[in-house]
């Protein structure tokens, strides 16, 4: 057949230039807007109020394979260190106890996250209009796939290497007992799925993951390596570096809504309600796990908390979407009184209901208390002379027939669930913020803790009718709910959850537990 | 020793830290157990890093099946709306967390795999490129099949990712969510793997058009894809059950139509019409076809077909579903019969009875792998007569 004009072109090149050519990532990007078309069912499934503009960039503009060689490469550096050095210098065996359990918590909790954000960015995926706004959430849907394989590592790694694997090798059974579960559920799961997808989005990645992941993911490794763990920040620091793809995602979307109506009048209300509902529970939890669950301590929470939430998030990178219309949130202003004490009240709580976790809890040793005072003068007082009783009592052997909560209970001071955030509260005892609401509604009456929540239910409660472990586990024994949802050892007795990490102390076992005949009742019932 | 640590200290290598941090290490391990997830059932005869890295991620409640967790959600919807439910599918199950991707690939081994494939396309195209083949292309295959018929063919593969997103959000089990998202990332991939080849043959070919203007025209106004492109239409946005997206896209339209295009059209042919670059490229397609066979009839066959309580229902509702989108994937392979009309005819490659042979293969082939598991009766020497009558 006769050689086309474009075939002789192409021979004619190939003699003046026969340098190898290939193609890069960038020159399909930039196709990528032109992906789509338009048709009459062209609609996302999942309704928002908000419009999001049809031509919506991203700012990280990756294909398919250029985002497998990226994460490939990181994922080499990563599991190589965890496989060779780490392991050969037996590196979970020389963390501090107390850390060791923390982990347990964080890194499953987080793993939720990672997981439900699977979902949420699909929704996003499907939600937005513009090609290249849709490349980038699907980027992040692959990488919450590879951060909740990443948190599962860690405790499969604790499991298989560390000093004590209960814990890390069952947290996706045991976690759902104890009382800090539904409240991870409703900021990390529920919170990012189930909603208006750009309120999800304003949950997931506006604040979720420009707020606190910087703690959560960055902090921590700061904690973690203080007190002997380098698998933690040899992974997470990993995770961290696809945040920023995420927290781009969040401005992006922000971006894409600008200019809809909507924005101007629902934008910062959504904010503010997704800013409480996540620090309501990552404030008090977080500061918690650092500090009563390491032995070195880095600095008080509250500093972290000033520094990463209320200067670099509020300030300065709300300040940035500052020209979008968007504000601080108003409750940022309560959030950062909750940052000083919450985590102490939380604590006290927590430690009360030790049995039903699944990691060990340990009281504050001296030195430990005379840290917190120094940094939270008033500490000891409230918090300080309590542990000193139970302490006393005899709380972390199992010979004493002595559980904190009985202590709440004998003094008057009921522990009550948050219907919204669902974190635990103690209105009569504690230096945080919480002030008992109740209310009744279709028969059943409500407990919250603070106003905005309260805002939240008093508007569309439908949305927040989940029970909570007392209403679930009322009039059951504690032993028998421990048994019933897994939180013993493999010897099938030693519960997995301890109120010490002390070497030499003696372990609980269900049948310490069923001695004490401690049954689950609802405060609710007798107001 | 302050406990205190700043100025960057590290509990593993501060001789000081280390002391304090050993001497509170228990003597021996407080447990034996140390296999993570070691109370599921796995699909082998071991649990494997897989199962351990992914299963049970799902914080799913007992009142959906395989679910570990108990009790309502705690954020719903606005009206009260469950996150996830039993309802958002017609397909029942007695556990959605049974799937297993066949090749047991957790994020790190999938992203690797496409890693290499990256790594390989780039150093292909430059072999390919200093050693000339682009000379040998027929003009009228580079220019017309592959200028604007493999460009909107990308816009199929394109409207397929999309159908995964409402897949990936509303799915009921970890991972379904996980092998979902993947299956979804190779459709995009193929589509730009599409506009790679495009973009590098505007490279090699003065005038070869880059812009994917005239395969989008082709796509949304054309005759050949005219049934395609309403079929992938409806799998994306007219279809609210995620496993009929998943059923009608991975069951029914794509080993039918999607191999019929890229392994009797593009690449059987190609090589007759001096073309051997778009092999390089659909064989990479065909390798997550392949992939995601192995996927999807885990999901709907091992899992829900064989399910001890459902598997009898989600047989004759798979049934239903195949009634519903065989006819149309068959309709838009008869507008795609077109197609033939555009190329010069190669005798025993391009003509009638060649076409038919690569059709009586790709119904066989999906009566072996896709009807027959589910017992569905079809008769696929009718189908292929109505495919050919499409034929100008």
């Amino acid at each position: 057949m006769a050689i086309s004009t474009a075939t002789k072109a192409a021979t004619d090149a190939l003699a003046a230039n026969p340098a190898p050519v290939s193609v890069g990532a960038q020159e399909v990007h930039r196709w990528m807007q032109s992906f789509t078309w338009d048709f009459d069912k062209n609609r996302t499934k999942y309704s928002t109020k908000y419009k999001m503009a049809n031509d919506t960039k991203e700012q990280f503009k990756l294909i398919a394979k250029e985002y497998a060689r990226m994460e490939s490469v990181k994922d080499e550096r990563q599991f190589g260190s965890l496989q060779d050095v780490l392991t050969r210098v037996d590196a979970a065996n020389r963390v501090h106890p107390k850390w060791n359990e923390s982990m347990k918590v964080i890194s499953n909790f987080l793993e939720v996250g990672e997981y439900n954000a699977i979902a949420a960015t699909g929704m996003l995926w499907d939600s937005a209009t513009a090609p290249e706004q849709k490349n980038g959430y699907l980027g992040q849907v692959l990488d919450e796939i590879r951060h909740t394989n990443q948190c599962a590592y860690i405790n499969y790694y604790f499991a298989k290497q560390g000093q004590d694997a209960a814990g890390h090798n069952d947290a996706r059974r045991t976690r759902a007992i104890g009382p800090l579960w539904k409240g991870m559920k409703r900021v990390f799961s529920d919170g990012f799925i189930s909603g208006d997808a750009v309120e999800c989005s304003i949950n997931l990645q506006l604040v979720g993951e420009a707020c606190f992941t910087n703690p959560l993911i960055v902090a921590v490794t700061e904690w973690a390596s203080a007190n002997g763990d380098e698998m933690t920040p040899t992974v997470f620091l990993s995770i961290e570096t696809d945040e920023l793809r995420h927290m781009a995602n969040g401005y992006q979307t922000v971006v894409s809504i600008a200019n809809d109506e909507a924005a101007s009048k629902y934008l910062n209300t959504d904010l503010n309600n997704a800013f409480w509902t996540q620090q309501k529970y990552f404030t008090p939890v977080l500061g918690m796990m650092f500090e009563y669950g390491s032995h070195f301590k880095v600095e008080p929470w509250v500093k972290t908390w000033n520094r990463w939430v209320y200067e670099d998030w509020g300030g300065i990178w709300i300040g940035r979407l500052g020209k979008y219309g968007v504000e601080s949130p108003r409750s940022l202003r309560d959030a950062k009184k909750d940052a000083y004490w919450a985590h102490h009240d939380l604590f006290l709580i927590a430690y009360a209901l030790w049995p039903t976790g699944f990691f060990r809890l340990s009281l504050p040793t001296q030195e430990e208390a005379e840290w917190y005072e120094a940094n939270y003068p008033g500490w000891y007082d409230m918090y300080g002379k309590v542990y000193d009783e139970w302490r006393a009592r005899g709380c972390e052997d199992p010979s004493s027939g002595f559980l904190p909560i009985q202590w709440f209970i004998e003094n008057n001071h009921p522990i009550y669930i948050d219907r919204v955030s669902q974190v635990p509260f103690c209105p009569s005892y504690c230096k945080g913020e919480s002030t008992l609401r109740v209310l009744e509604y279709n028969g059943k009456k409500h407990s919250f803790s603070d106003q905005w929540g309260e805002r939240m239910w008093l508007s569309e409660p439908e949305r927040y009718e989940c029970q909570n472990i007392f209403e679930q586990y009322e009039g059951r024994e504690l032993s028998e709910v421990i048994a019933e949802g897994f939180g013993v050892r493999s010897d099938g007795k030693t519960l997995i959850s301890q109120p010490h990490t002390n070497k030499d102390g003696k372990l609980w076992t269900l049948d310490d537990i069923k001695k004490i005949n401690c049954v689950f009742s609802d405060p609710l019932k007798a107001l | 020793m302050s406990i205190e640590v700043n100025g960057g200290r590290r509990g593993l290598t501060d001789p000081e830290i280390a002391a304090v941090i050993m001497a509170a290490v228990p003597d021996k391990p407080l447990e034996t157990q140390r296999k993570m997830n070691y109370f599921m059932k796995p699909r082998g005869k071991r649990i494997n890093e897989y199962e351990v890295l992914c299963c049970y991620s799902q914080p799913t409640p007992d009142w959906i099946p395989g679910g570990l967790d108990w009790g309502d959600w705690t954020q719903k919807f606005h009206g009260g709306r469950p996150s996830w439910s039993n309802e958002s599918t017609e397909m029942r199950s007695s556990d959605w967390l049974a799937h297993r991707d066949p090749a047991f690939r957790w994020h790190a081994l999938y992203v690797k795999d496409k890693a290499e494939e990256w790594r390989y396309t780039d150093r292909f195209l430059k072999a390919y490129s200093a050693d000339g083949h682009v000379r040998s292309i027929d003009p009228v295959w580079r220019d017309e099949v592959l200028g604007d018929y493999l460009g909107a063919f990308g816009f199929y593969e394109y409207g397929l990712f999309n159908s995964h997103s409402s897949v990936v959000r509303d799915c009921l089990g970890d991972t379904l969510r996980m092998s979902s998202a993947m299956i979804g990332l190779d459709k995009v991939d193929n589509a730009q793997m599409i506009q790679a080849e495009r973009t590098f043959l505007s490279k090699l070919v003065p005038g070869f058009p880059e812009s994917t203007d005239i395969p989008k025209q082709e796509w949304t106004k054309g005759a050949i894809f005219k049934g395609a492109r309403e079929l992938v239409q409806d799998i994306w946005q007219a279809t609210y059950d995620w496993n009929e997206i998943l059923f009608s896209g991975h069951m029914i339209c794509d080993p039918i139509f999607g191999q019929f295009v890229r392994r009797e059209f593009f690449m059987r042919l190609s090589s007759y019409y001096g073309d051997n670059l778009t092999p390089f490229f659909i064989n990479q397609m065909q390798l997550y076809f392949s992939q995601t066979k192995g996927i999807t009839t885990d999901m709907f066959h091992t899992c829900l077909g064989a399910d001890v309580e459902f598997g009898d229902y989600n047989n004759r509702l798979m049934r239903a579903w195949a009634n519903k989108w065989l006819p149309r994937t068959v309709n838009a392979l008869k507008d795609f019969m077109a197609i033939y009309a555009t190329i010069p005819e190669i005798k025993g490659v391009s003509d009638k009875a060649a076409i038919e042979a690569a059709l009586v293969r790709v119904f066989a082939d999906w009566k072996r792998d896709f009807a027959d598991p589910i017992n569905y009766k079809v008769d696929t020497a009718a189908l292929v007569k109505t495919v050919l009558s499409g034929l100008k």
